[in-house]
């Protein structure tokens, strides 16, 4: 193996493989980053067995040569070979290895000489039958997982709940993630030229908080296909793989209350700051409950009360407010979370009685459901 | 004044507590030897008190009855009644009420007071202890043992290792006087040394307190943690701690544990148990209106000589106080650290307690029916008693829980 690139591109791909590797991983080739040179260019590939991501590196690219291949080969770098390559000085690095498991890394006058793992030893991606595919663009797709992962569960008693359930119909990809308190629901339109369906896919909230970084500045349509165990992303020249959850995920079309009795239409950012406000008084207790109260002339009102901290109440002028009159006891991090999401300036929400769930909605679309359970007091 | 007025410490101890109810209550038996002992039938059989007048014959606290017939053949067994002990225990403290609010009951027959702020009502130490004496002889009939010290470590060495054995049953400590009282003491009359401790002290070559407080502070800390730092401390007479009364002490926890009528051997019958003690933690966690996030189970084998058993924790996926909830939890510490040897003894608990009446709804599970379901329950028992309504597997011939119905900490009422 020996070749030549250039740094900005190097450190670029790194800092992506580099999410997918734990240095603290039991199988000690997974430890670190496998760099595979062919006669097209770098390939690089980082694993925890949970999630893996590959990127390849073209020697040529928009007619600049970025990589300059002299001998094709493979080994596996440890995960540190990151930090080194960030504080080489050129932008031209030189690897070659110079004797069986030995690589010379050069820069200017810079050099070092790591020992690397046998690439032959370092487990396989799985393999991906590529035709079964559907398109979503970038940027929404982080959109649907950050308006949804922030509801999965974090107790390992129930592990299912700790992923995202994917679903797709037709055009139609919805997410829904749940801690069995809240459940947030996102739908959007994709591309789905084969007629693709599956419904109870799982994905680990933690996989997907990885993506979501991975997406940042794509703004392009990336490539998804889900086989029975795994999840493949498609970015460029990016290939993201998730492991899916075992176990069935609890059927939550039941829990979604038809009808509201109450109905509320207000400004998203006048509550959301309101309880926010509120609920510093009861930041410190187990459950931080907000009271939410309706009261005459559309007006609502907000409180908190606790026996060691005091009292704080605000009032909301609703833009609508009909039906039956409630008093609800909630987590106002719950609702917080959830309102944190919505980009929409007003919001629906409706409640069916102060032990039921309450469902917030955006106005002007319906493709966002967030659902809250409330608290019951004595 | 002269810097910080020193703290005035009263442990108020009463002599063989349980016989010197039974001889308050029937006046025939006072200068008589009396041994209060379980069911001879049963493992409860042995001593639990004897008084003054047995002891002399050489019976001790935790004797088998066909010893102590051998050594006292003119003794008056008398059935333990829990009931009235529990009530004598209370006129005490209420009596130590009206000399000062801060009395902290320690057990059933020893309580903690601060008489600092006392003293100019009462008068001096001495004369507060006499005053405490004769009210509690007055007025319940029991003799009182007074360890008076300046913080609790010398109130409880004061009273166990010298009121105890002197005529008034008066002793005061402080801290000038407690090492060249207390060193020649053989070491497990210090307080925190059992017998376990003892012998680990004497392998190396601590016999007395005074061998004890010799030894660095850092080397009991690195031999023994935390337990040594405290053994040392109590050598030298050293404690922070303040006496606190019940007002101020927080519920931590809330556990029951039982010894078995006979050693449980399969899986089936300990499970049997296991649930009816998960009820009875339960229910007590409901009157007080508090959940736990933490199950305790501690399981102790049948075989003296070679002790088996484990104590282990586990966290619970949310704070709770239904039974089954907890119960499910028992089970998985059970599964877990059981080593298949016979049971002699089986502890729940559940700790980490928080406010039961803030209830985060759930989708997945009714909580709202789980609270209602332990509710009615823990009524119809306030209601009709504990054996009004109980789970099937309690009829099963290793239920346990008609048999403790009648009982009050294992004796009866």
């Amino acid at each position: 193996m020996h070749f030549t690139i250039k740094k900005s591109h190097l450190v670029d791909a790194l800092s992506h493989v580099n999410k997918a590797v734990s240095a603290k991983n039991a199988i000690s080739i997974l430890t670190g980053i496998k760099f595979e040179i062919s006669n097209d260019g770098l390939t690089l590939t980082g694993s925890d067995s949970d999630i893996s991501i590959q990127i390849f590196i073209p020697s040529v690219l928009n007619e600049d040569e970025i990589v300059q291949i002299f001998e094709p080969g493979k080994i596996v770098l440890p995960k540190y070979t990151f930090e080194i390559i960030k504080k080489l000085p050129n932008d031209e690095i030189e690897f070659k290895i110079v004797d069986h498991l030995t690589v010379l890394i050069k820069s200017g006058s810079s050099e070092f000489r790591l020992i690397g793992f046998e690439a032959e030893e370092y487990p396989e991606l799985p393999q991906i039958d590529q035709k079964d595919i559907f398109t979503i663009q970038g940027k929404l797709l982080k959109t649907m997982i950050i308006q949804t992962i922030f509801a999965v569960s974090t107790k390992e008693s129930r592990p299912i709940l700790t992923g995202v359930l994917w679903n797709l119909n037709g055009q139609n990809l919805k997410f829904v993630a749940t801690d069995s308190h809240r459940l947030a629901i996102r739908e959007s339109t994709v591309e789905n030229p084969m007629g693709l369906s599956f419904n109870n896919v799982v994905i680990p909230g933690k996989s997907l908080n990885e993506l979501s970084k991975i997406l940042d500045d794509h703004q392009v349509p990336v490539e998804v296909i889900v086989t029975d165990h795994q999840l493949f992303v498609k970015i460029d020249n990016l290939v993201f793989f998730s492991r899916l959850l075992d176990g069935t995920y609890p059927d939550i079309s039941r829990i979604i209350p038809e009808k509201g009795k109450t109905k509320i239409r207000v400004q998203t950012k006048e509550i959301l700051d309101a309880i926010e406000r509120v609920a510093l008084i009861a930041k410190d207790a187990k459950n931080n409950i907000v009271k939410l109260t309706t009261l005459d002339n559309q007006l609502l009102e907000i409180s908190s009360n606790s026996l060691e901290t005091g009292k704080a109440n605000e009032q909301i002028l609703a833009k609508e407010l009909t039906g039956e009159p409630i008093k609800i006891s909630f987590n106002a991090k719950y609702t917080i979370d959830a309102l944190k999401t919505i980009d929409s300036q007003e919001i629906d929400i409706e409640f069916t009685g102060a032990l039921s769930p309450f469902v917030i909605k955006p106005v002007d679309h319906d493709r966002m459901l967030h659902l809250i359970l409330p608290i019951r007091t004595y | 004044m002269m810097g910080k007025s020193k703290k005035i410490i009263f442990l108020v101890d009463i002599q063989s507590f349980y016989a010197s109810v039974e001889i308050a209550s029937n006046p025939d038996l006072r200068g008589k030897p009396v041994v209060v002992c379980g069911d001879p039938k049963k493992r409860h059989g042995i001593t639990l008190a004897a008084s003054p007048e047995a002891k002399k014959s050489g019976v001790k606290t935790g004797m088998p009855i066909w010893q102590v017939k051998a050594l006292c053949p003119k003794v008056n067994f008398v059935r333990p009644h829990m009931k009235k002990y529990i009530e004598a225990s209370i006129q005490i403290t209420e009596i130590l009420n009206q000399f000062t609010d801060q009395v902290e009951v320690f057990s059933i027959d020893e309580q903690f007071l601060d008489l600092t702020k006392s003293q100019s009502l009462f008068g001096t130490p001495e004369t507060m202890a006499k005053m405490i004496q004769q009210r509690i002889w007055d007025e319940v009939g029991v003799f009182a043992r007074i360890g008076i010290g300046e913080n609790k470590i010398h109130a409880k060495m004061a009273c166990d290792n010298f009121a105890k054995k002197n005529k008034v049953g008066i002793f005061k400590l402080n801290q000038q006087n407690y090492r060249d009282l207390t060193g020649p003491l053989p070491i497990d009359q210090l307080f925190g040394v059992g017998s376990r401790m003892k012998r680990n002290l004497e392998r190396i070559g601590i016999y007395t307190i005074a061998d004890l407080a010799e030894r660095s502070l850092e080397e009991m800390k690195k031999r023994w943690g935390i337990n040594g730092h405290v053994l040392w401390l109590n050598a030298h007479g050293i404690d922070y701690s303040p006496v606190e009364s019940s007002s101020t002490v927080l519920y931590k926890g809330v556990g029951n544990s039982i010894t078995l009528p006979r050693d449980y051997e399969n899986r089936k019958d300990i499970e049997v148990v296991l649930l009816e003690l998960t009820e009875e933690v339960c229910r007590r966690a409901r009157l007080m209106h508090k959940k736990g996030n933490t199950v305790h189970l501690s399981v102790r084998g049948a075989d003296f000589d070679h002790p088996t058993g484990f104590h282990r924790q586990m966290t619970l996926p949310f704070a709770t106080n239904a039974t089954m909830d907890v119960y499910r939890g028992v089970l998985q510490l059970f599964d877990r650290f059981w080593d298949k040897e016979p049971v002699r003894s089986v502890g729940v608990s559940l700790t980490k307690l928080e406010d039961a009446r803030e209830v985060q709804l759930s989708f997945f599970s009714d909580q709202v029916k789980k609270i209602q379901l332990g509710n009615v329950m823990d009524e119809i028992r306030n209601r009709y008693g504990k054996t009004a309504i109980f789970r099937a597997s309690s009829l099963s011939s290793a239920g346990l829980l008609f048999d403790r119905a009648t009982k009050i900490g294992g004796h009866e009422a």
